[in-house]
């Protein structure tokens, strides 16, 4: 890992703890969100060494993230949307939203065209990401159910 | 519909129905999904003895109604117009819901917690300030920029925060804020540029962009569209496109007005 590289992951941090300071987000929280943060560029640094596509890259490490945040909300009795938007802001393709519009004002039509489909690329990579965990979490929480109605049937036959 | 439930068992479902509502918009206001907003309502509902349940709600209302033990509808509409995120207050929130399930709360108990609730401090002007600089000062760093940018970047973002508070006052309206921040950004941004403040304007801009681009709205519209509630998710998921419509709105209209020279 390269400084560049360290430097970029603490900044996402300090960025993600920005956003949870907007959003009225106090103690042991905050600090699990700026290390969600930090967490997500860490992960996409080294998926992308394997990774070419930047697309598939972004779907993976929202997926893993957003798995972090569902366990944080677990573990610290939060709904999980208190974490998972300042966590996953590193993600947020505004760099390629900023190109797209520098595209839409310049007159290269093809530039501006490749700028809004890699946003739009970026933006449902998150979204699948997001909701690729929201349904591994549902089916993990019915594998426990069902574990949890087994046990309570071997109990009361004993 | 005055007349009080005879029965000494049954509670009168009335006043709890009214605080599920109270509950749920205040969730719907602070930045919950839908479905844990009716989730949570459906929940206090059944702790209470309601028989049935129907809770609908989309970003911008809610329709419940409730049939208690004695047979009787009682139903509540509720028009939600505010959205101002706040999570501290969502996490109270939640758990009260959770304590009005598990243990039987009486009507004053809820309002006092909910009065403790709605008491509950944003950080200060100067705090959000401060997140406004490490949010657009940090993210110019991330995406490549000097220190000159990030410090550009910064000071922009602390006259940004004056813009939106003055944006609020006079016209409450979340995308007609984000297209005037947008335009101002992007004058004040060229005019440092100019100014040989910093190198490029790219970053700065970039940088403060991520103050405006509506994540929260997309981040629950894709948990809303999975869970069922698709039309809450795809309002939202609207409301997501229109604002970063309007930012590039704004960009826009500076680049129109300047004839495209500056940029």
């Amino acid at each position: 890992m390269t400084f560049p590289e360290f430097f970029q992951i603490l900044v996402a941090a300090v960025g993600s703890i920005g956003f949870a300071i907007l959003f009225n987000i106090r103690g042991r929280r905050l600090l699990s969100v700026a290390v969600g943060g930090g967490l997500c560029w860490l992960l996409f640094l080294l998926l992308n060494r394997w990774i070419e596509n930047e697309a598939g890259c972004f779907f993976l490490v929202a997926m893993l993230v957003s798995l972090y945040d569902e366990l944080m909300a677990r573990v610290l009795k939060s709904p999980t949307t208190v974490f998972l938007l300042p966590s996953l802001v590193p993600l947020i393709p505004g760099a390629s939203l900023y190109y797209t519009m520098v595209g839409a004002v310049s007159k290269h039509q093809a530039d501006f065209l490749a700028r809004a489909v890699q946003t739009v690329e970026l933006a449902g990579a998150l979204a699948i990401g997001i909701i690729a965990s929201t349904l591994i979490v549902r089916i993990i929480n019915w594998i426990l159910a069902l574990i949890r109605l087994q046990k309570n049937k071997n109990s009361a036959k004993k | 519909m005055t007349e009080i439930t005879p029965s000494t068992e049954k509670r009168d479902l009335r006043p709890f129905l009214d605080c599920a509502m109270e509950i749920g918009e205040q969730m719907l206001v602070c930045g919950a999904e839908v479905h844990r907003v009716e989730d949570s309502v459906r929940r206090i509902c059944y702790a209470v003895g309601a028989e049935r349940v129907d809770m609908f709600g989309i970003t911008s209302s809610m329709v419940l109604t409730v049939r208690g033990a004695d047979g009787k509808l009682y139903t509540q509409t509720r028009r939600v117009t505010s959205l101002e995120t706040d999570f501290h207050k969502l996490d109270r929130l939640n758990r009260l819901s959770r304590r009005i399930c598990s243990e039987s709360m009486t009507v004053e108990q809820i309002r006092d917690e909910l009065d403790a609730i709605g008491r509950i401090r944003h950080y200060p002007f100067w705090a959000e300030c401060l997140a406004y600089v490490m949010i657009s000062s940090s993210f110019a760093l991330f995406f490549g920029g000097g220190w000159q940018q990030a410090i550009v970047a910064g000071v922009i973002s602390v006259i940004l925060r004056f813009v939106v508070e003055l944006a609020d006052r006079m016209i409450q309206n979340a995308i007609f804020s984000k297209f005037l921040c947008s335009f101002v950004l992007t004058a004040l941004t060229f005019g440092a540029v100019r100014l040989g403040l910093a190198p490029r304007a790219d970053e700065i801009i970039i940088g403060c962009i991520m103050l405006l681009i509506p994540g929260i709205g997309f981040t629950n519209a894709m948990r809303d569209i999975f869970t069922g509630d698709s039309i809450a998710g795809v309002l939202r998921c609207l409301e997501a496109v229109l604002g970063a419509l309007a930012i590039a709105g704004g960009y826009y209209l500076f680049a129109f007005l300047t004839g495209g020279g500056a940029i």
